[in-house]
């Protein structure tokens, strides 16, 4: 008896795992697919046998592969940077000072995160352009910025609430300023909600595509992902070259997430408390 | 919690503690240092996120075509409702609406898996989250691939002697799309359960299991029940990302056809106002948009505080 009851355990833990494999193939397959692909020229994709780096090589001369991953690290470093800092004030300011008006303005903030950005983007895209930042870095890292920070400021203030708050008061009442408390005291300890902040926005912006099809058209200021999406678009690119593009506009989001992905589950987790 | 529980120590700890804090120069220099520490987020979220939304809804009641605007009333909001396509669009909508429950209870089946830890059970989870890293405009471009005549699921199928263009038909591309979003959402899904899962008392597994309760029954009654609030969380979250985030993935997998096949709400906006220029009506759109989000999170909302109560 107890013997087929170990059976039968043994048995079904197999099950699992093979339920698992199986899952594994089917989430992994596009990465499988891109990077075969992309190791092909077009007559061997047509063929389905043989390996080069035709397409590769075909990349380099279709799109300024070097110069837009230059840019969209540019844009997406500036604004994870802007967001840093603003959220991190923010949160401070909501979860530790009184002053008036601190939880209407919190709440419009928390609200501002379920704003479609489909629902802002026809005023957004008419007021960048009247001040002239279309094509230009400023205006798209503005934006990014700031569609970023409602969620940025919600989890700093929900982490800056775990902080007691003794530790502040002795400070002030030792005669320091907020402003050095917040450097010396706050920063330091908000150091792993800070990476969480910056490993999600990071890899948000690395990702999107509206903001910067829009807001940074020409070739030259062209973030990568909307370039690949533009080389796609116009339907003159082969699919092994496209693969190619899509591998190397992924591959920077991907190993930031593989660096901080302990950080990242913790931000999502961190956006179910209230 | 801590930061509920800190919040209410406070109080008690000032009235205990002989120091009055709160008085005189020290209360005003926490009010001047909280109104400057909070400056910058307020002066970036109005000027680029609430200044647009007024405006949204300003330019919903106008004709507009980026450089003069005419007020029209409710005239756009009239021709929305008589609009045959608007009603496709937000057929659209629905369809994904309707994929929500699958969403959810494949990665709530996947969690239950991992969940019985088996062997590389960690490696399993960080690969199912590997995709949430990638770009829609990449997971488009491979899935247009995928369901392509020649992609791999015709060649699965041919094994079987099928064959499905799911792409080039005006109501099988919404499929492909939905399940494109389902692989996406797969990942973040999974792990917000599998955490919650990490949250349960073992306890209760074990009374089931020596009550002699089997692996489905353990799920239906017991993991099911306990996790409901993450249930409900994922739902808005996967809800709003089906609704607000979906644009890339269309616009690089069908261009929202064929015909208005794939053309979702927010797919519509940027058509009507980036490709026809027709600012005044886009922004209506875009406030019908706005108006279901936020119906959808008020209602979450009631349901949460309704369960906690």
């Amino acid at each position: 008896m107890g013997a087929t009851d170990y059976l039968r355990r043994r048995l079904g833990r197999a099950l699992v795992f093979a339920i698992l494999c199986v899952v594994t193939v089917v989430m992994l397959y596009p990465f499988w697919f891109m990077l075969v692909t992309s190791l092909q020229s077009y007559s061997q994709y047509l063929n389905r046998s043989g390996f080069s780096l035709d397409s590769w090589v075909q990349l380099s001369d279709v799109l300024p592969l070097a110069q837009q991953l230059f840019n969209s690290t540019l844009v997406t470093v500036s604004a994870v940077a802007i967001i840093l800092v603003v959220s991190t004030m923010g949160g401070f300011a909501f979860a530790k000072l009184r002053y008036p008006g601190r939880s209407i303005v919190l709440l419009a903030i928390v609200g501002g995160m379920m704003v479609p950005l489909q629902s802002i983007i026809i005023p957004e895209f008419v007021n960048i352009a009247n001040v002239g930042l279309i094509n230009q870095f400023q205006g798209a890292i503005l934006v990014y910025a700031a569609l970023g920070t409602p969620f940025a400021t919600f989890l700093m203030t929900t982490y800056f609430r775990g902080i007691p708050s003794e530790l502040i008061e002795a400070s002030i009442i030792d005669g320091a300023s907020y402003l050095s408390v917040f450097v010396k005291v706050m920063i330091p300890l908000a150091t792993p909600a800070l990476v969480t902040v910056a490993v999600l926005q990071f890899i948000q912006i690395w990702d999107d595509l509206l903001i910067g099809l829009l807001f940074l058209q020409t070739p030259e200021v062209r973030t990568i992902t909307v370039g690949l999406a533009t080389l796609q678009s116009s339907r003159i690119i082969n699919v092994p070259v496209l693969m190619a593009g899509s591998l190397a506009s992924a591959m920077p989001a991907v190993i930031v997430y593989v660096i901080f992905q302990r950080y990242l589950v913790a931000g999502l987790t961190m956006g179910m408390r209230k | 919690m801590t930061g509920r529980s800190a919040a209410l120590s406070r109080p008690i700890a000032r009235r205990r503690g002989g120091a009055p804090r709160a008085t005189g120069p020290l209360r005003g220099a926490e009010r001047r240092a909280g109104i400057l520490f909070s400056l910058p987020v307020i002066v970036l979220t109005g000027a680029l996120l609430f200044l647009p939304i007024i405006q949204t809804f300003y330019y919903s009641l106008t004709s507009w075509n980026g450089i003069t605007s005419k007020w029209v009333g409710l005239d756009n909001f009239r021709q929305m409702v008589d609009d045959p396509v608007f009603w496709r669009v937000l057929l659209n909508n629905a369809f994904l609406l309707l994929s929500i429950p699958f969403a959810i209870l494949i990665p709530l089946m996947v969690a239950f898996l991992l969940h019985q830890h088996v062997f590389g059970w960690r490696v399993f989870r960080s690969l199912y989250f590997l995709p949430t890293a990638i770009s829609w405009v990449v997971i488009g471009m491979v899935a247009a691939r995928v369901f392509a005549s020649r992609g791999i699921l015709n060649d699965l199928l041919a094994m079987v002697g099928l064959r499905a263009d799911l792409l080039t038909n005006e109501y099988t591309a919404m499929l492909a799309v939905i399940l494109t979003f389902i692989w996406s959402v797969f990942g973040t899904n999974t792990i917000i359960f599998i955490t919650g899962m990490a949250t349960l008392d073992r306890d209760i597994y074990e009374a089931a299991k020596v009550d002699g309760a089997g692996g489905l029954a353990i799920f239906r009654f017991i993991t099911i029940p306990l996790l409901m609030r993450f249930i409900q969380f994922t739902f808005v979250l996967t809800l709003i990302t089906g609704f607000t985030a979906l644009f890339s993935l269309i616009f690089v997998m069908t261009t929202g056809g064929p015909g208005y096949g794939t053309t979702t709400l927010e797919f519509f906006v940027y058509q009507k106002a980036f490709a026809q220029g027709v600012f005044g009506y886009a922004a209506a759109i875009g406030v019908a948009l706005f108006a279901i989000v936020f119906a959808i999170n008020l209602v979450q909302q009631r349901l949460l505080r309704s369960r906690e109560d």
